[in-house]
């Protein structure tokens, strides 16, 4: 899991379900901070109900995620191959 | 081309741009092409942003790697259109960037031969969502981009990024339902 720049935040010290809600879709995004994920791991272990719904939520996006289109190998060599030569000649013109 | 202007003291600075920018290659080029709708397009779109960057290589604080490139990627993508289009207004050319219309194709692994009757249905549900939501969706659960990185890249607040996203996902999952899909009820 993920925790981005931007950190969804949780206020209160024991969210109820409807407070895990709000943040729910953040948590399985990785968007939490690690304490308030912490947070909400904690409260899905003892709550079948928010369990559920993350699980739902989960297999939503796995399910998504299965449509993502492969990328040819040939265009990302190209790419890296590019890096590789342009370093070698581009004029460093901001230093 | 650019003259040969390679030597010993600029190895630092070379070393350092290949390990931000080789890991986030596949990112900026699945972006590309969503914001350019073809492949060859999109890897001339990536090379220009890389000269960029590389060139604004010492501005760069090193922190979000991702986020810069995606940034520098956007911005040289309207550039480009400018350059084409010179007449095309700044609000019509973010109009044409949230393009991220879900690639048709089917792929023949294993894995995905086990839902060949899920995937279609939610390739549908993916491609009748508006596209300000099909646009966040993709860029989030496509293409892995955070929520700050899918804002900026869209230019709108974080919020409406999680709203969007929220109501994107509800709407895929309720036509999952409909259709009878098991694996997406509670």
């Amino acid at each position: 899991m993920r925790f981005s720049r931007r950190a969804v935040t949780l206020s209160p010290p024991d969210p109820d379900c409807g407070q895990v809600g709000a943040v729910l879709q953040a948590y399985v995004d990785g968007e939490l901070g690690p304490q308030d994920g912490e947070r909400i791991a904690e409260h899905l272990e003892h709550c079948d109900r928010c369990g559920i719904e993350a699980a739902t939520i989960d297999r939503v996006i796995e399910a998504i995620r299965r449509q993502r289109p492969d990328l040819e190998v040939d265009a990302l060599d190209r790419l890296g191959c590019f890096v590789d030569r342009f370093t070698d000649e581009v004029p460093p013109g901001d230093r | 081309m650019w003259s040969s202007v390679s030597d010993v003291s600029d190895e630092p600075r070379r070393a350092a741009f290949r390990e931000h920018v080789l890991p986030e290659l596949d990112v900026m080029l699945r972006v590309a092409r969503r914001l350019t709708r073809d492949a060859h397009e999109a890897e001339d779109l990536v090379q220009d942003a890389l000269v960029r960057a590389y060139r604004a290589l010492d501005r760069f604080d090193g922190r979000h790697p991702r986020a810069w490139l995606l940034t520098i990627l956007r911005n040289t993508h309207y550039n480009r259109l400018r350059k084409r289009t010179p007449d095309l207004l700044d609000d019509e050319v973010a109009q044409r960037l949230p393009d991220t219309g879900v690639d048709g194709r089917q792929e023949g692994t294993p894995e995905r031969a086990l839902h060949d009757d899920f995937d279609p249905m939610v390739r549908r549900a993916l491609a009748n969502l508006s596209a300000k939501h099909r646009a966040v969706v993709a860029l989030v659960d496509l293409d892995g981009l955070t929520y700050q990185e899918a804002a900026d890249l869209l230019e709108v607040p974080v919020g409406t990024v999680m709203s969007r996203l929220h109501r994107a996902r509800a709407k895929i999952r309720a036509e999952l339902e409909r259709a009878g899909f098991p694996e997406v009820s509670r």
